[in-house]
């Protein structure tokens, strides 16, 4: 497992995600808490019936976003350590998709931590799923990143 | 181990050309993907052309693209990119529906 400043993991996986040894990775004798997010595949969307789910995502770009977020929790959090772990590929009822283990000497930390990350995750990072239905199926509604604003130009005259 | 002096310089300097072209790649994902029906392309452009006129070159190609123009997020070599972000050689641009992992 590739480790980071911190001991940290971000990852990308296409098997089932190993939560108990993520959380066992970020424990450690110094921290009084884990805070763990574990994601799973819903039956329904919408009222309808789901069969599966196929996540697909800009690998590269998708992993400088976690980490990004990881910085951001070392930043703003005093945690110890962060693993952030998405699924992809396809995924039936009930599987994980998404797990994010944060710990902390101190519990408020590590809840604060983990709810931003799981929050920024949905909502910058490039990965993208596809609901299955029995009739048919869609690109979930998704949430557009903030991207940079258009170069000031001077005001046209009016 | 010390740099050699470059056996080019002298005849490689940059010297601007008024119609140089560069190659950019250029991905799309989610629904994009499946209009363009490819998820990767690598084209040649103008020096300097912006991610609006990539994405409108391709929209000429599928005009079903168009249509998702305000919801699209571009980025450049892997960070969110303003539309009027111009071009250099060997860039990597990606067009990005709105994002729904978790």
């Amino acid at each position: 497992m590739a480790t980071l400043p911190h001991d940290d993991v971000y990852q990308l996986v296409r098997e089932a995600i190993d939560m108990s040894s993520l959380a066992r990775h970020v424990r450690a004798p110094e921290d009084g808490a884990i805070v763990t997010f574990d994601g799973f595949v819903r039956n329904q969307s919408h009222n309808r019936a789901t069969l599966y789910l196929d996540y697909e995502a800009y690998e590269s770009m998708a992993l400088a976003k976690m980490r990004e977020i990881g910085d951001q929790l070392h930043e703003k959090y005093r945690i110890h350590r962060v693993a952030m772990v998405h699924r992809l590929g396809r995924l039936e009822i009930g599987e994980t998709s998404v797990f994010i283990a944060v710990s902390a000497p101190h519990r408020a930390a590590a809840f604060d931590a983990c709810r931003f990350a799981i929050d920024t995750l949905k909502r910058t990072v490039p990965i993208w799923k596809k609901e299955y239905f029995a009739d048919g199926a869609v690109w979930a509604d998704g949430e557009m990143p903030p991207a940079p604003a258009a170069t000031p130009r001077a005001k046209p005259a009016s | 181990m010390p740099l050699a002096p470059s056996r080019t310089a002298g005849y490689n300097s940059p010297v601007p050309r008024v119609s140089q072209t560069i190659r950019v790649k250029v991905l799309f994902f989610g629904r994009l993907k499946e209009l363009t029906g490819h998820g990767e392309d690598s084209v040649e452009s103008a020096n300097a052309t912006t991610i609006e006129q990539l994405f409108a070159l391709y929209a000429a190609r599928h005009p079903e693209l168009a249509k998702y123009r305000s919801s699209v997020v571009a980025s450049r070599n892997q960070e969110f990119a303003a539309w009027d972000t111009p071009l250099r050689a060997g860039d990597e641009v990606a067009f990005l529906p709105p994002v729904s992992g978790g």
